[in-house]
């Protein structure tokens, strides 16, 4: 009796997962109906109800599907736009955002396309990462469209997040969002020491340290931290300096005194209680940034989100220009998305029209897009609109967003490579064994080594 | 084409004239086919294309052969990350499976113990850490071990250390918490393979050694182990079988780091595959293959060394 109720309990408990399983399954599917019945194109027509799946493009009509990842962050700044379109340009226009858990899922829905072929699951525009699309525009050029006709004034977008999107001198995507290094500062701590924020800009990484350690022996806080793993120091301190690590296409490492001295730097940081390497990506923003352990952070402006996950810290901190080798203001650049039409779209034109006149710079998009998702433009003329020009309660009420928007317009271009995050990762490891005690210099040519191997040179 | 000949002999089941030995053979080839022809399709064919697609390179849009052929085996050999892979992955396997097995034997002796209390308890707590999921306990470790973790505040409290240590953060304590987090995870499970092999041995066979005056010590060496040798080798093929694709715990606990001193073979196969080196298909592939090859060897040489037979 009991093993009959035992068994009753099981069957059930496996029934409801199953239902469960294909509720979950049968959803989307319904959703992809709803454009498949009002479509106009019949070639779109034959593939939206061939599939189940919410990942095709939308069919024809007023309608386009986009891949977006993230909701507090990149998903407003694609409604602004929509709103923004549909009430100046098109009532009947709609955008379909389809949310996506991180950034590598659209990566992978791209690779997943290209290697079988099929590119009719791609929807019509994806948001896709700076650093990767150079990759993957050589690696499936069949994947995307060119955007060269589209109605936009290209010389309003700042030159360096411009130089991702373009692929040999071809436009393939319209730049979101701007990822102009803030160095941010706590200014209470930098009070207890005896500086001011005006007295930290300008500074050379050399007082950088020294500031640093006083504010250790202090305080107890660390003045920078960053994941240890996916180090982006280097790539950002370098890239102050105007310098690459690719040189004509290949890893430009040992011979490259500016990236040996940066390397250089961030050791000694390391080591003197300046700097904290975390673990990992959440150990970086959660345990040192949102665990009040440091009392500066630097890092592309999109990490200025996390850094109000503290509401408690609310007008301690203010941002300024980063730290040079040699002293002066240092502008980079660090991560940042670009939205790039797949050649699955069935309404290029639309989209094409859609993005250039959104955000191809529509002040109402990049300030609804700034108001709710804290989306900062590149555009340098939406930058300038009352909205940018406010000043920030959390920091300080200093206009931080126009001075990001002011200081993106310094940084320089510089020689980009599909090696990116390779380079990256054995970087990375060169400097986490330089902090054990191994020796730099011979980590450095080890990892120019690594790199070029996985470059295949 | 097997098709056409999977309906000749059922064809030739319908004709008269065959024995009914034939006939019976035919009948349970038929039987057989369908489930064959499943496994060939869904598992041999991807891996004749997997090799295949380990002698080609390139996007995976646009794969070439490359030149010469076994190029991207070749290439291994001097990948100086991938031989830090395969000596992680031994080093655990070294360290790791004699612990976890000796343990788990140690476990299911004292839980087999006939005058103990509260036996299906004591087996349920050993045997739980096994239906978690390999993430979430990965996330458990990493978080009590996490710099102001767990671990540290005890420490700290009980005076045993001075500072926070960054356990995940340095090399050696690094790769030590991946151990004890496979050892946590895998004891149990291996424990109820010697607690089910035990109980298949019988209680006679310990009555006699104990009239022929055998100490604890020698029952256990010349009684329970050589009985318990099938279970044993079985254990000890599947532990070095789910150490060498050791994946979860390089990935979820230690992301590899710090500075690519715990990332495991399976774990830059994927990073080969879908990480940072991305989309390297043909290369992963040939990865793959080496990594199946190592398996089967080292499985055959457990096999081999655990059947002594007289």
């Amino acid at each position: 009796m009991k093993k009959k109720l035992l068994s009753l309990v099981l069957v059930g408990a496996m029934s409801t997962a199953m239902l469960a399983g294909c509720g979950n399954s049968s959803a989307p599917a319904a959703d992809t109906q709803t454009p498949a019945a009002d479509t106009q194109a019949p070639a779109a027509d034959t593939q939206t109800p061939a599939d189940s799946s919410a990942d095709n493009a939308s069919a024809g009509g007023n309608t386009l599907s986009v891949y977006a990842w993230d909701p507090s962050f990149n998903i407003p700044a694609l409604k602004a736009a929509e709103a923004d379109y549909k009430a100046n340009v098109d009532d009947t226009f709609s955008l379909n955002i389809i949310e996506q858990s991180q950034s590598s899922d659209v990566e992978q829905a791209i690779t997943l396309a290209g290697s079988s072929g099929d590119y009719s699951q791609l929807p019509d525009i994806v948001l896709f990462q700076d650093h990767w699309i150079q990759k993957y525009v050589s690696d499936y050029p069949d994947a995307w469209m060119s955007v060269d006709d589209a109605d936009v004034d290209w010389n309003d977008f700042g030159a360096e997040k411009l130089s991702y999107s373009t692929v040999n001198g071809v436009h393939y995507g319209f730049p979101v969002d701007n990822g102009t290094v803030v160095m941010a500062y706590r200014v209470d701590v930098l009070e207890e020491c005896g500086y001011s924020i005006d007295a930290m800009k300008g500074i050379s990484w050399d007082e950088f340290i020294k500031i640093g350690e006083e504010v250790y022996a202090k305080t107890g806080k660390y003045l920078l931290s960053m994941d240890g793993d996916g180090n982006d120091l280097i790539y950002m301190m370098l890239q102050a300096e105007g310098g690459s690590q690719f040189k004509d296409g290949k890893p430009y490492i040992t011979e490259n005194a500016p990236l040996v001295s940066v390397c250089e730097k961030i050791v000694e940081m390391s080591q003197k209680n300046v700097c904290y390497l975390a673990n990992d990506w959440s150990d970086y923003t959660d345990q040192t940034i949102q665990g009040d352990m440091v009392a500066g952070v630097m890092n592309g402006n999109w990490i200025i989100p996390t850094i109000q996950n503290v509401p408690e810290n609310s007008g301690k901190w203010e941002i300024t220009s980063m730290p040079t080798l040699n002293g002066g203001e240092g502008y980079a650049s660090n991560g940042g998305s670009s939205l790039y039409i797949t050649s699955n779209c069935q309404n290029p034109d639309l989209a094409k029209k859609f993005l250039a006149y959104t955000f191809g710079g529509s002040t109402e998009t990049y300030d609804a897009a700034l108001r709710d998702g804290g989306v900062i433009t590149c555009c340098i003329s939406a930058g300038t609109s009352d909205v940018y020009n406010e000043g920030v309660e959390y920091f300080n009420n200093t206009p931080i967003y126009a001075q990001i928007v002011e200081m993106g317009s310094h940084v320089n271009v510089i020689e980009q490579n599909d090696a990116h995050y390779t380079a990256r990762t054995h970087m990375a490891a060169a400097i986490m064994n330089a902090i054990q005690g191994a020796d730099l210099m011979t980590e450095l040519k080890t990892a120019e080594e690594n790199i070029n191997f996985a470059m295949g040179n | 084409m097997l098709l056409r000949l999977w309906l000749k002999e059922v064809f030739a089941l319908s004709k008269k004239n065959a024995s009914v030995l034939a006939k019976q053979h035919r009948a349970g080839w038929i039987y057989l086919a369908p489930a064959s022809l499943l496994i060939v399709v869904m598992s041999f064919w991807p891996m004749i294309q997997a090799f295949l697609m380990s002698l080609k390179t390139g996007s995976s849009a646009n794969m070439q052969w490359v030149e010469p052929i076994f190029y991207n085996y070749k290439r291994m050999f001097a990948d100086k990350l991938f031989i830090r892979s395969v000596g992680n992955t031994f080093l655990y396997l070294i360290i790791q499976v004699p612990i976890m097995l000796v343990v788990a034997m140690l476990l299911a002796q004292m839980l087999n113990n006939k005058d103990l209390k509260f036996k299906g308890l004591f087996r349920t707590c050993v045997f739980l850490p096994c239906a978690m999921s390999l993430v979430s306990y990965s996330l458990i470790f990493k978080s009590m071990f996490a710099t102001n973790g767990l671990i540290n505040s005890v420490l700290l409290n009980l005076g045993l250390i001075e500072q926070n240590i960054n356990f995940l953060g340095t090399t050696s304590t690094a790769r030590a918490i991946i151990i004890v987090a496979l050892v946590w995870r895998w004891t149990g499970y291996n424990m109820v393979f010697y607690l089910a092999g035990l109980q298949g041995i019988e209680y006679s066979v310990y009555e006699a050694a104990k009239i022929d005056g055998a100490n604890a010590w020698q029952t256990f060496w010349r009684i329970t182990v050589p009985l318990l040798k099938p279970t044993i080798v079985m254990t000890g093929i599947m532990s070095i079988n789910g150490t060498l694709q050791l994946f979860d715990e390089s990935v979820n606990l230690t992301s590899g780091g710090p500075a690519n001193s715990t990332i495991t073979m399976s774990h830059y196969i994927y990073q080969n595959s879908f990480g940072d080196f991305v989309a390297n298909f043909g290369y992963a592939s040939a990865l793959s293959f080496v990594v199946f090859i190592m398996v089967a060897v080292l499985s055959a040489i457990n096999l081999k060394v655990g059947d002594k037979r007289d």
